[in-house]
């Protein structure tokens, strides 16, 4: 392990926000698993899809916590100032970069894990509290857990990407939660005539890659693909950016 | 050690540097002074790579900073007084830039005596006060054992004592061969410290001296520091 990687993983580690964001995505895994376990009519988490839908909150709400953690490795380097340290000890910016991006992508890895385990295992236990058959087989369950750590892991890297373009924290942050919360969901859901696109979108290819959908979204392959070269494309511009400008 | 090369410095119409060639003697503290927006932090900013030159150059040991291989065994700089994550332990924040500069954890416990804060050392840095947080920087700029120390205002928010332990530091760092480049608006406290003086006035060059020369004929160096920049900043 690189010297930058060690550095990077013990910033994320000597701050309380990484173990809060941890604490705050596993307290959202469990509500939204819960309302929509014991919340929706039986008939409409009967089917295979429906349930997939269910237990993938861990999948969505990991991803989108990894991109925030990912996001605030280098936003909150510029907000607090650190990054003027940080360049003087490595001025080789890109190193700093790509350090980021494989810290962030190994804890956001964590944090897809533990946010898809736990949604499987409570979604599971809701369903069948409820007397409700469930219609997954280990296939469907290794697919949740393992594309939910993937997702996330992908999502962190475009989070460290955004943020080394956009810089400013507020921004960068809302900016991901108001793209995978609202924006995704008008593209994929509502507006029906662009759901071809909104099959493309990063959020939907996070859930294709984590087995959800399987009508709709791309096979989960074919998901994690695409997803992936949507993480490498904000990696580098991250990388174009961070090199080029001036630190403040 | 240090050569600044016709440095400039734009920001669209504004010139924040211009035209700007000096160089520092080893074993010297050099002053750096000017009035406030004068250019003395862009100037330190682009010598350590964190900006680029609209032309001209800049190095620093014969190279461009940011092609400096290891530039912590080389150079420690502190540019801000509170470049610190506020939730973060000083040692943490410390030991976080000895990973990336590839120094031992040993180094991490040897400047936090050095700088007088290990006992503090395990408190998150908001706990801190200012003087505490310039020794925190402080240390984080010494954990290479650098020949040469950059460091922008580096007095200000020190009490006596503090202003008193910083001087001695500098001297004693500088009596070992090591080299000095620091910023300031003391002028007594530079008259105090320093060997040589660079003064600059809205991005330009106006001195370039020996303390003693600067200070010939009876004359302050808050004297000639006021002549030469008269009519500029605030």
């Amino acid at each position: 392990m690189s010297a930058q990687l060690r550095s990077e993983l013990l910033k994320q580690r000597s701050i309380p926000t990484s173990l809060g964001l941890l604490a705050a995505m596993l307290g959202l895994v469990v509500f939204a698993v819960l309302l929509h376990g014991f919340g929706l009519p039986a008939e409409s988490i009967a089917g295979s899809t429906d349930q997939l839908m269910v237990l993938g909150r861990g999948e969505f709400l990991g991803a989108l916590f990894a991109a925030l953690l990912g996001a605030m490795s280098i936003t909150g380097e510029i907000r607090h100032g650190t990054i003027r340290p940080t360049f003087l000890v490595s001025p080789k910016r890109g190193r700093v970069l790509a350090a980021k991006v494989w810290a962030s992508a190994l804890i956001g890895t964590g944090f897809g894990l533990a946010g898809s385990l736990i949604a499987a295992a409570v979604g599971t236990a809701a369903l069948r509290a409820r007397g409700i058959d469930v219609q997954l087989d280990g296939v469907d369950y290794a697919l949740l857990i393992a594309g939910g750590g993937a997702a996330a892991a992908l999502w962190a890297a475009i989070g460290v990407g955004l943020g080394a373009i956009v810089r400013n924290q507020v921004p960068t942050l809302v900016g991901i939660c108001a793209w995978l919360l609202f924006v995704e969901g008008l593209l994929v859901g509502d507006v029906a005539n662009i759901a071809e696109v909104g099959r493309f979108a990063p959020g939907a290819l996070g859930e294709a890659l984590s087995g959800q959908d399987p009508g709709t979204l791309l096979a989960p392959g074919l998901g994690g693909l695409v997803l992936a070269i949507y993480a490498a494309a904000f990696a580098v511009a991250g990388w174009v950016a961070t090199t080029r400008r001036d630190v403040a | 050690m240090i050569t600044a090369s016709s440095l400039t410095k734009r920001y669209g119409d504004l010139v924040a540097v211009e035209d700007l060639t000096f160089s520092l003697e080893a074993g010297t503290i050099t002053g750096f002074l000017g009035p406030n927006g004068a250019g003395k932090t862009t100037t330190l900013r682009l010598l350590l790579g964190l900006a680029e030159p609209t032309s001209g150059k800049a190095l620093v040991f014969g190279h461009r900073y940011r092609e400096l291989e290891h530039p912590a065994r080389r150079v420690g700089a502190v540019l801000e007084s509170n470049d610190f994550h506020p939730s973060r332990s000083g040692r943490d924040h410390l030991r976080a830039l000895a990973l990336a500069a590839e120094l031992p954890a040993s180094r991490v416990e040897e400047v936090l005596e050095l700088v007088e804060l290990d006992r503090a050392a395990g408190r998150r840095v908001k706990t801190y006060s200012l003087g505490m947080r310039q020794r925190l920087g402080l240390a984080a700029a010494l954990l290479g054992d650098p020949e040469l120390l950059v460091l922008d205002e580096p007095a200000n928010g020190l009490d006596p004592a503090g202003v008193h332990w910083l001087r001695t530091f500098l001297r004693g760092h500088a009596e070992h061969g090591r080299t000095v480049l620091v910023s300031s608006h003391l002028l007594a406290e530079v008259a105090q410290t320093v060997d040589r003086v660079l003064i600059i006035d809205r991005g330009r060059l106006v001195a370039s001296a020996r303390l003693d020369e600067m200070a010939a004929g009876g004359r302050t160096l808050e004297a000639t520091y006021l002549e030469l920049t008269a009519g500029g900043g605030s």
